[in-house]
């Protein structure tokens, strides 16, 4: 092989870094996004983003093959968990109301963003884990392949699970705003 | 179809084109999409991946204080295995205080010593008295066989002769090559520790401040038994536990520099909080330069001595019966430790071959 044995286990650890930052570096926009996507946040959008890759980094080798259909699925899931937490994002929301209403033209209009965002958001917190992650993944710009590959399940499933979950989402959205 | 209007055959665009119900369906499904493509608009999101990546590597859970992570455990189990972790390394500090000898600890036995959780509290405020940092990184790595594991370890793994017929026979490897942590004495530090909480700390002894401990761990080897991968439909947090862990490592060795063992041992016993059972208990060991010992919480887990291998050793009983480990030194220090019976777990221990 032409490497000391001494030699290995630091090439091993190098490589693996080395892995890790570059899976960082090509997926991290993606995943920030995924968790974008679902808190409509994009500070704690962040924060799950690399809450995803440390958990990954402990559990597995960033040059397995599914290391982006993982690091996907758990930005999707994660994020969604977290607006399950309801209690804490509410609290959150309120007091970020006043600052984002003050940079707007139209108070009336930001009103309305806001209450939409939370709205879906409940929504998207209502519906089961596999159509809300779909949902999550397709709009975050994955391919029905990688939608797929996340969900582990047949891209030609995707179309179907991608229409029922749009339904049952609205649906939802319509369900929490006549209560 | 509106996703996708490409996949469409000739035959169904004619059909299409001439299907009312289809017509109806699809101005259906579009205005779903459309409508969710509005609700699941997002703020702009403006990432920087390089200082992501920074903080990423920086974060306490990716770089652990200590050095290792627990990859196998939930979060709600690691804060306890973390500060169990913290004690394992500060009582070997409190061990090495005990030696007569002052540059050498080379545990050869173990003991296990009964702490509350506000003991591991108050031994986790050595922290605030120094500073630990690595001269040689732990590097934990998963490894694909036995092989690669003894080239990072340079010993054999070791092999279990009998397992449980309950425990899968995958078998997970890892392998850490030798860390070697200092922990540095700091007057400064133990004197904003004291002005922040408020409670009288201990003064550091004529030559304790700056005085260097240097703690070499490893190298080790971990076999984690069972399907460890989550499934599919799994979020991150959903981890298998192992059916059964067997690991080896070197005997931890510390040396000392600057002060004696006698300025460490009273200045370390002397941090509030600790407990009078526990300064009993570490009192009590019979030969401290030679003894490992282990910290076992009075509230997860009874302890007891056993013989394994023909060598003394500390068995641990979880109280809920959902666990159990044992661990000795024969050379090398091992663990077997699983979701198992005791008996079962001191079987596979008598069966292990280094």
């Amino acid at each position: 092989m032409g490497v000391h044995l001494a030699e290995a286990p630091k090439q091993l650890v190098k490589s693996r870094e080395e892995a890790f930052e570059a899976l960082f570096k090509s997926e991290y926009t993606r995943v920030a996004g995924i968790a974008n996507r679902v808190l409509a946040d994009p500070h704690e959008a962040e924060d799950v983003a690399q809450e995803v890759f440390i958990n990954f980094h402990r559990l597995h080798s960033a040059s397995a093959q599914f290391a982006p259909a993982w690091l996907h699925r758990a930005a999707a899931h994660t994020a969604l968990n977290r607006i399950r937490g309801r209690r804490r994002r509410e609290r959150r929301e309120q007091a970020q109301a006043p600052e984002e209403a003050s940079r707007t033209v139209d108070p009336q209009q930001m009103l309305e963003v806001n209450e939409d965002r939370r709205a879906i958001r409940a929504a998207l917190a209502r519906l089961s884990p596999k159509p809300a992650a779909v949902l999550v993944l397709r709009a975050s710009g994955l391919s029905y392949a990688e939608v797929a590959e996340a969900l582990g399940v047949r891209t030609g499933q995707i179309g179907t699970l991608l229409r029922r979950a749009e339904a049952a989402l609205r649906k939802e959205v319509t369900r929490g705003t006549s209560i | 179809m509106f996703d996708d209007p490409d996949a469409l055959t000739s035959s169904d665009r004619r059909h299409y084109a001439e299907c009312t119900d289809c017509q109806a369906r699809y101005a259906g499904m579009a205005e779903d999409a459309r409508a969710v493509a509005t609700l699941l608009a997002a703020p702009d999101l403006k990432v920087d991946a390089a200082s992501a990546f920074a903080r990423v590597q920086a974060a306490p859970a990716a770089k652990p204080r200590l050095g290792f992570t627990l990859p196998i455990l939930r979060p709600a189990s690691r804060t306890m295995f973390a500060g169990l972790a913290a004690a394992a390394l500060l009582v070997v500090v409190v061990a090495t205080a005990f030696a007569n000898v002052l540059p050498l600890f080379q545990p050869k036995t173990v003991e296990a010593v009964p702490v509350q959780i506000t003991d591991l509290q108050a031994l986790s405020a050595l922290g605030d008295y120094g500073t630990i940092t690595w001269s040689t990184q732990p590097q934990p790595q998963v490894v694909l066989s036995a092989a690669d594991a003894k080239t990072i370890a340079g010993f054999n793994a070791p092999v279990a002769k009998y397992v449980p017929a309950s425990v899968s026979s995958t078998i997970t490897y890892a392998a850490m090559p030798k860390a070697v942590a200092v922990f540095t004495f700091d007057a400064s530090k133990a004197a904003a520790a004291a002005a922040k909480t408020g409670k009288p700390l201990p003064a550091l002894p004529k030559g304790v401040d700056g005085a260097k401990l240097t703690v070499t761990a490893g190298p080790a080897i971990v076999e984690l038994y069972g399907n460890l991968k989550a499934s599919a439909n799994s979020s991150s947090q959903d981890i298998n536990l192992p059916q059964l862990v067997i690991a080896e490592s070197s005997a931890p060795v510390v040396t000392s520099t600057q002060v004696t063992a006698k300025q460490l041992e009273n200045y370390i016993l002397s941090i509030p909080g600790l407990s009078k059972d526990l300064t009993a208990a570490i009192k009590a060991i019979g030969d401290p330069s030679t003894t490992l010992i282990i910290p076992i919480p009075i509230q997860y887990a009874t302890s007891t001595s056993v013989t394994v291998q023909g060598v003394h050793g500390v068995a641990v009983g979880d109280n809920t019966g959902l666990g159990s480990g044992v661990i000795w030194i024969k050379g090398n220090v091992f663990v077997v430790a699983g979701p198992l019976k005791q008996s079962e777990v001191i079987k596979v221990a008598d069966n292990l071959k280094s």
